[in-house]
């Protein structure tokens, strides 16, 4: 029953804000709406929990432990930029970087964003899941292109024709699962539920051109290399709370997408395969991020590369599979979404005090923005992978995972390369964190709703490194069962 | 044997538009090849007597042949578009290219489609080869409207794709589907004009400012 509210608010919301004038009412207001959101989301993991059973509404809502922890991870993430929201839009009302009509309108697109992500994680039909996944990359293309200005404008051109044609193809693949199930399977059905039950029926070789096309498709929208061409240009171009949700997110709605396909791939023809282009891609990834990493220069970007490493490792903990392998995974996702978010907050705070993006320009931010600054240098070695912190504990696991199921290479090749982008992200933010700071910078500024999202953020990041909770523990648990197919 | 008649049309449209070297020759394709994809649609509808049939080729006959032809003439003429396409590959290689697309078409159909498919494999070839050509439009050709059409052929032979296998997909998956094209559309032309106006030209190759 939960999902209908949590579907139910956002777009509520968005009315909501089609209709209100007052733009610092609002974003309470839609703080509090996604508060509501996140506890409703709450009840529904302790339901899943606690019963367990997939649940299915008017055979078109489908929801099953691995539906749920998405839910989760994205109404964290939607209430910590909503908060974060809060200050950024009031601050670029008080510049006239935006008209209050314009900052309405963000949070009528925020809210139909969260709502169409939210969409993608309930739907059975797979054909409704690929009009789920377009939607999302069309409301989200207003936000990348928010600021009207020649490089948003490029971003958001960018981002929506290289997605789209990404998505043609994940709907080609999709066309292709029909086709085998309905010859093969004799269902003429596109939903889940119903393919899965029949994928051992299905044809091994259209199944495997088939998922090609899924992975080649979706992975376009995952930021998966090299289909990530458009992914550093938006992320680096919205606004920063929207970055956070982008990043955060909205990559992982799409790996969601993928893992329902990988489900029935894998009931078909065996682990193997789906497993070998998993490392394959998230090592590529893996690669080219680390490169471009270590030669950045605009800050946001270096966070939108970090995004492509991570999605790679959470690929990589998808393709090492086993219990093991997938639990890390699945919790890298909920980390990674949690800090990278963090960091996305604490890049747009900076971004706003120093008016650039450029590492180079900028240097001692502890100094402008003590609680940012403070915040970021644990968010910084969080994000590389440091004990005490969460991604740390996961991609261990992960790594655990690979060692386990033998693939010594591969895991190794992770280790390279997050070394490399241990050592370039340490390196600069050595940098722009300490070093003096300008002379005519006045300190402070910063506003107590962003301090709550960071707070907000940051205790995740601290209470899942030393303990993960028992609920949480329990769906994984579950949602691996799902993935694995048993 | 009507079918394949209408086969040959859309791979003749294609072609064409490939080979065109003005923008509204390439409109003018693109709704020809719709009309054709509608005219399928609707004998599928008559053989099966299918009235979800009856309606998709309907939608398909307003939205592809009608609706964004005239949309996308009218984005052109209101921004003052110059008819040259800027071809980046000229017409005759991409003709040729379009040739060795379908070749590998035939060949993944061959490989692995007929076997569990018998019939209706020309059906698959056509339209593999659309997607496989609207994808090329869509790299090659570097002026924004260019780019939305590769976008919309592609869609057109994914259609036609799921039309060559039992008869479509589920009717709301189609609906929903066609919604979802004609809104891409929509946002990519008010993307046109914010383009024009910030730059005041639409070439793709020259949005240059991100990098890296």
């Amino acid at each position: 029953m939960q999902i209908f509210f949590i579907l139910a608010i956002p777009l509520l919301l968005s009315i909501v804000a089609m209709l209100s004038k007052d733009t610092k009412r609002l974003s309470f207001l839609n703080s509090l709406g996604h508060a509501i959101v996140l506890a409703f989301s709450a009840c529904l993991v302790l339901d899943t929990v606690n019963f367990s059973e997939p649940k299915a509404f008017f055979n078109f809502f489908y929801i099953d432990s691995l539906s749920v922890f998405f839910i989760f991870t994205i109404s964290v993430i939607n209430l910590a930029s909503s908060l974060y929201s809060i200050g950024y839009t009031a601050m670029d009302l008080k510049e006239g970087v935006i008209s209050e009509r314009k900052a309405v309108k963000y949070y009528v697109l925020f809210n139909l964003f969260s709502f169409s992500m939210f969409f993608v994680t309930v739907v059975n039909n797979l054909g409704m899941l690929w009009v789920a996944v377009e939607m999302t990359t069309l409301v989200s293309a207003f936000l990348v292109g928010f600021y009207n200005n020649k490089k948003s404008i490029e971003a958001a051109w960018k981002y929506i024709i290289i997605c789209s044609v990404g998505i043609s193809l994940a709907l080609l693949g999709t066309i292709l699962f029909y086709f085998t199930a309905s010859q093969h399977g004799n269902i003429n059905s596109l939903n889940w539920t119903d393919i899965v039950s029949v994928a051992k029926k299905l044809d091994p070789r259209v199944v495997k051109a088939a998922f090609l096309f899924i992975l080649v498709g979706y992975g376009t929208k995952a930021g998966l290399a090299p289909m990530h061409t458009w992914l550093p240009d938006a992320h680096s171009q919205a606004l920063s709370p929207t970055s956070a949700l982008l990043s955060g997110v909205l990559l992982k709605t799409a790996i969601y997408a993928v893992l329902r396909f990988a489900i029935i791939t894998n009931k078909c023809i065996g682990i193997g395969y789906v497993s070998n282009l998993f490392i394959l891609f998230g090592l590529l990834s893996l690669c080219v991020s680390a490169g471009f990493i270590l030669v950045q220069k605009d800050i946001k970007r270096m966070f939108a590369y970090s995004s492509v490493e991570h999605i790679g490792i959470i690929t990589l903990g998808f393709g090492f599979g086993g219990p093991i392998g997938l639990y890390g995974a699945l919790l890298h996702i909920f980390n990674h979404a949690v800090t990278k978010s963090l960091m996305f907050f604490g890049a747009g705070s900076i971004v706003k005090k120093y008016h650039t993006n450029n590492m180079n320009v900028i240097k001692g931010v502890i100094a402008v923005l003590p609680f940012t600054g403070i915040i970021l240098i644990f968010g910084v070695f969080a994000l590389i992978g440091m004990p005490p912190f969460s991604i740390f504990i996961s991609e261990i696991i992960i790594l655990i995972g690979g060692f386990k199921a033998g693939f010594y290479f591969p895991s190794a090749l992770f280790l390279f390369f997050a070394a490399i982008v241990f050592g370039g992200m340490l390196f600069r933010f050595g940098k722009i964190l300490f070093g003096k700071k300008p002379q005519d910078m006045a300190a402070g500024g910063e506003r107590l709703s962003g301090k709550l999202a960071f707070v907000f953020l940051f205790s995740f990041i601290i209470v899942l490194g030393f303990t993960i909770p028992g609920f949480l523990n329990k769906i994984l648990l579950l949602a691996v069962e799902i993935i694995s197919g048993a | 044997m009507q079918i394949d008649i209408f086969l040959f049309g859309i791979l003749a449209a294609t072609f064409s538009m490939v080979a065109s070297k003005r923008l509204n020759t390439l409109i003018s394709g693109f709704a020809a090849q719709s009309l054709f994809l509608a005219l399928i649609t609707f004998l599928l509808a008559v053989k099966n007597n299918n009235l979800e049939l009856y309606i998709v080729a309907g939608l398909l006959f307003l939205i592809k042949v009608i609706l964004i032809p005239y949309f996308l003439r009218r984005v052109a003429s209101r921004i003052n578009v110059s008819q040259d396409l800027g071809l980046f590959v000229n017409s005759t290689l991409s003709v040729f290219i379009a040739g060795i697309l379908t070749y590998l078409a035939y060949l993944f159909t061959k490989n692995i489609i007929s076997m569990s498919l018998g019939g209706a494999s020309s059906v698959f070839v056509v339209s593999l080869s659309i997607v496989l050509i609207g994808l090329f439009m869509m790299i090659f050709r570097l002026k924004a409207l260019t780019q939305i059409i590769g976008l919309i052929v592609m869609e057109n032979g994914l259609f036609l794709t799921a039309a060559s296998i039992s008869g479509g997909m589920p009717f709301f998956v189609e609906i929903a589907i066609f919604f979802d094209v004609f809104l891409c559309v929509a946002i990519l032309g008010i993307f046109v004009y914010k383009i024009n106006r910030l730059f005041t030209h639409i070439d793709i190759d020259k949005l240059t400012e991100l990098k890296g």
